[in-house]
């Protein structure tokens, strides 16, 4: 109460010094939009100096506005003031950080993790020996001790760990790297925003610019939002326009990308069909194999229909990929809603079973990939060994002489694709099994019951009550796993040699955008890729909810 | 009598399921066994055929007269199967027999044989209408001229007991004696070859920082979507939504340019920093705090507290369980990711590879050592098995409660 009289006579001036920082903010704002749109950024392609003048003026109009708002004594202004530090006072972090070589040294950090991180694992032991008094009985004095122990384990642990790091030489070479004009700058930066964030945070301002409690929350509310919401801006939403962007340009990722329009959509559909008078005709004699390469003939008897496309490798990749989920899918979806069926009868155990079908969804792909890689192996493969065994099993059962097959899986073009499905169902059942599983322990009993009555049997059960009840939980693995399915990529990549199998049997969608991009280093070509593999798999979900609709406007 | 049907149906039908659950619990487990064992392995062993599980050891024996232990084998003698030592490998013989009697053969070192007339003019004779070579053998102190007719390789086997009996045998018709046992040392060999070590810190130290960002950024987020009422947000909130279903690979190309443009290609920044914040973790943890009740929050409120402490005090200790289930995802996704590795880290670049890259480079380098690959894919999938292990039941559990898909 008696500090009163004193925050009287700062709140005016500071205030008075608020509005003047708003102007200066603005013309200085509107002054580097200029000179960026003029020529200060000789080398920056356009769409990054379109973008930083339009940040900028945007700035520089808010901040004007806010300077007259603060005059009439506004809180409007206060908010919009607030807003305009915080983000100048995050940037000029983030270029502290830059300049400092912070984010550049994760990567010294990654050198002396290792020796680090056993400390680290003291930390954790402090972490738990403080968290056991919230599960302990016993008197509250030895709690608080136990607690206190922890804290300085952790502090401890800690200490160490930044010590095994070299953290000081870390910090020396920061400062060392901030005594640079940029770095300077920086620094002045984040003082002044820091200090603009203070004036016009405090309490005594919020209470001369009559703000309420609304307000607060409005303040709060963004200020939480924000690390996300930039985060979510930059590497997210400001990247999805990007990509919508580069689909029309000829971008190679380092010169400044040219606009050719529809150009890459139009080398990706351009297709051709063509009749085919004997089915051993070649490609050139129907189509001008200069544009066009053959994809694929469909023969029936002596007729035929030849498909051509100019970009062959994009028309196999579809067709791999949606070979690939059309298998895939169902081959994870139905095991999972047997087994689930089978696991929710509870017996004892099921947990057990349950973990164990869950093991192989959470293991890499990569490593997954190597395994099956070697399970595969022609010669002296686990699975072609199992096909051996069985073959001679029956063999002596039935008196006789099936031969072995001998599979090539991974080098023959016929079953390449028919092992990388084998590998993606392997991986994502135990997953479906469980979502299964949640779904049909949803369902109420008393339904069965009530069929019990009515004397159904176990059969009718899961055809009358079980399918329609878990319906949405079909709908949802079924969605899901064809999604994942639709990107499938790591398993091709480790599991063939080269990835694109024998053939090109195992070119898929991802693959082919990961080779146009970042081999033949054509990204605005490999954007447009991606914009169509996102307009099939938005209608596969598509079509699958219009199912799920009508299915459920039919029950009811 | 009919309490005992009953009984008997309920069993068989127990016993059924139990079947195909267990089948399906081998077919899930079967390459992670196979990945444990064969890590373990010898080269030599992996590539036995058939198959076996289990890691094998070749042993060894002292034999009086020989300087090394020698490898033990099982070796018919006189109708007796017995465990001789190998004591020498690549013993070149032939099979000779005169020209004039075919089956009556003989064996005979290549090195104690000399040909007949003298290596320059050695002599022939025509059987079966081909010219064979002629050799001198002595049989009984006798020398006779006789033909090659065919040559093996054989090793010389003594008995362990008695170094003086040799018996020689064919050697990979042999089979060795052996013991179960492993190698471990095809990890540190593993590590070693493929810089493992270095990948191993640089996965923790990614994964980490990721888990933690993540979290920060998700539970402030899900914080002011839950609780906070400002302008804007449900429209965000949508706009979030909206972006859940959008697939990585859309994103590829564009957020790669935004790292040349900000210098991080080829480094662990770029593994860190973009996957901190995340759409689909806010929206959980959104879901999670709308659970909680008002009424603790807003106490709190007029007691003066303020949304951070609210946040700090309240909120986080009352949401473990949530959070660690958070944590968890992310923990898998940032250990097991690949594709962005793959195009932001250069293949050379191997101070800066994490496990998934470590491996992709170990599959061309060790193509040949299998029980090597197999130990680097054991260091990438072991860790994340260990963390399920031991979060097993929560997981699962929120799994099926909240239908993540990892």
């Amino acid at each position: 109460m008696s500090e009163h009289p004193k925050a009287d006579i700062l709140t005016p001036l500071i205030l008075r010094i608020a509005v003047a920082w708003r102007g200066l903010f603005a013309v200085l704002a509107a002054a580097v939009a200029i000179t960026a749109w003029v020529g200060g950024l000789p080398e920056a392609p356009t769409w990054q100096k379109v973008l930083l003048s339009l940040f900028l003026s945007i700035a520089a109009l808010l901040s004007a506005f806010s300077a007259q708002q603060l005059a009439v004594r506004n809180h409007r202004g206060r908010i919009i003031s607030l807003a305009l530090d915080y983000l100048a006072f995050v940037a000029s972090t983030v270029m502290v950080l830059n300049v400092g070589e912070v984010f550049i040294g994760i990567d010294a950090l990654g050198e002396t993790f290792g020796r680090g991180l056993p400390y680290l694992g003291i930390v954790i032991v402090g972490y738990f020996l403080s968290s056991l008094d919230e599960y302990s009985n016993r008197k509250r004095t030895s709690e608080q001790s136990l607690k206190q122990v922890g804290r300085w384990v952790m502090i401890f642990g800690f200490i160490l760990f930044l010590w095994q790091v070299d953290t000081v030489s870390g910090v020396l070479y920061f400062l060392g790297k901030l005594a640079q004009p940029a770095g300077l700058v920086s620094v002045a930066g984040m003082v002044i925003f820091g200090a603009a964030l203070w004036g016009m945070g405090r309490q005594p301002t919020a209470v001369a610019l009559r703000a309420k409690t609304s307000h607060e929350q409005i303040l709060n509310g963004w200020l939480f939002l924000s690390p996300n919401l930039l985060g979510f801006l930059i590497f997210f939403a400001g990247p999805l326009l990007l990509s919508f962007y580069f689909s029309f340009t000829d971008s190679d990722a380092f010169n400044t990308p040219n606009w050719i329009g529809f150009a890459n959509y139009a080398k990706i559909l351009n297709i051709r069909f063509a009749t085919l008078t004997s089915p051993t005709q070649l490609a050139r004699d129907v189509v001008d194999i200069k544009i066009y390469d053959e994809v694929g003939r469909l023969v029936i008897g002596n007729w035929g229909i030849l498909f051509a496309a100019a970009d062959k490798f994009f028309w196999l990749a579809l067709r791999n990929t949606l070979t690939f989920a059309l298998f895939a899918v169902p081959l994870s979806v139905l095991p999972a809603l047997v087994l689930s069926n089978v696991l929710n009868s509870k017996l004892t155990g099921m947990k057990f079973f349950r973990a164990v079908y869950f093991m192989p969804s959470i293991a890499a792909v990569v490593g997954i990939s190597l395994v099956w890689q070697w399970l595969y192996n022609a010669t002296i493969g686990y699975i072609n060994y199992f096909i051996t065994l069985g073959i001679e099993f029956w063999n002596n059962l039935f008196n006789l002489a099936v031969v072995d097959p001998k599979i090539q899986w991974v080098s023959d073009e016929k079953t390449a694709l028919f092992a990388v499905i084998l590998i993606a169902a392997w991986q994502t059942m135990g997953f479906n099994t469980v979502l299964f599983l949640a779904g049909l322990q949803n369902i109420p009993g008393e339904l069965y019951e009530a069929a019990t009555v009515d004397g159904a049997g176990a059969w009718d059960k899961f055809w009358g009550i079980t399918l329609p009840m878990l319906a949405p939980t079909t709908f949802y693995v079924v969605t899901t796993t064809t999604i994942q399915a639709m990107q499938v990529f790591e398993q091709v990549f480790i599991l063939m040699n080269p990835p694109e199998g024998p053939n090109n049997s195992t070119i898929t969608m991802v693959l082919y955008l990961y080779r146009s991009g970042f081999q033949n280093f054509k990204q605005g070509y490999a954007s447009a890729i991606a914009w169509v593999l996102f307009i099939v798999i938005f209608g596969l979900t598509l079509i699958q909810f219009q199912r799920q609709r009508q299915s459920s406007i039919y029950e009811s | 009598m009919k309490i005992q049907s009953y009984r008997l149906v309920r069993f068989l039908n127990n016993f059924f399921l139990y079947l195909i659950l267990t089948f399906f619990a081998l077919v899930m487990i079967f390459p992670f066994l196979y990945m444990l064992t064969t890590s373990f392995k010898t080269p030599a062993d992996t590539f036995r055929y058939p198959p076996r599980m289990m890691p094998r050891n070749a042993v060894t024996t002292t034999v009086a007269g020989y300087d090394e232990p020698l490898p033990l084998y099982y070796v018919d003698v006189d109708g007796q199967q017995k465990q001789y030592a190998l004591a020498k490998s690549n013993i070149k013989v032939g099979t000779y027999a005169p020209a004039s009697d075919l089956t009556s053969t003989v064996e005979r070192y290549l090195t104690e044989v000399k040909p007949t007339g003298g290596a320059t003019n050695q002599q022939k004779v025509e059987v079966n209408g081909k010219q064979e070579k002629l050799f001198d053998v002595t049989v009984d102190g006798q020398v006779i001229p006789m033909i090659l007719i065919s040559q093996t390789t054989v090793g010389e086997f003594v008995d362990p007991q008695a170094p003086e009996t040799k018996v020689y045998r064919n050697v990979r018709l042999s089979e060795p004696v052996e013991s179960l046992g492993g190698h471990p040392e095809n990890y540190t060999e593993v590590i070693e070859l493929n810089n493992m070590a270095r990948a191993l810190t640089n996965t923790a130290l990614v994964t980490i920082l990721v888990v933690l960002g993540q979290l920060l950024t998700s539970v402030v987020g899900g914080y002011a979507f839950a609780r906070l009422k400002f302008p804007g947000r449900d429209t965000v909130f949508v706009f979030y939504l909206g972006t859940v279903m959008i697939p990585f690979v859309m994103l590829i190309v564009p957020l790669y340019q935004l790292m040349v443009l900000i210098g991080w290609t080829d480094r662990l920044a770029a593994l860190i920093i973009p996957w901190i914040f995340s759409a689909y973790g806010t929206f959980l943890m959104r879901q999670h705090f709308i659970t909680f009740p008002k009424e603790i929050e807003e106490a709190a409120l007029i007691d003066g507290a303020s949304r951070l402490q609210i946040l700090r005090q309240i909120l986080i200790p009352a949401s473990v369980p949530a959070l660690a289930t958070q944590a968890t995802f992310t923990f898998l996704y940032a250990w097991n990711s690949f594709f962005w590795p793959l195009v932001i880290i250069n293949v050379g670049n191997e101070k800066n590879h994490v496990l998934t890259l470590a491996l992709n480079v170990l599959r061309g380098r060790a193509s040949d050592t299998p029980n090597l690959i197999l130990a680097g894919a054991a260091i990438a999938i072991v860790p994340p098995l260990i963390v399920f292990i031991f979060g097993q039941r929560f997981f699962v559990e929120s799994v099926a409660s909240s239908g993540v898909k990892g």
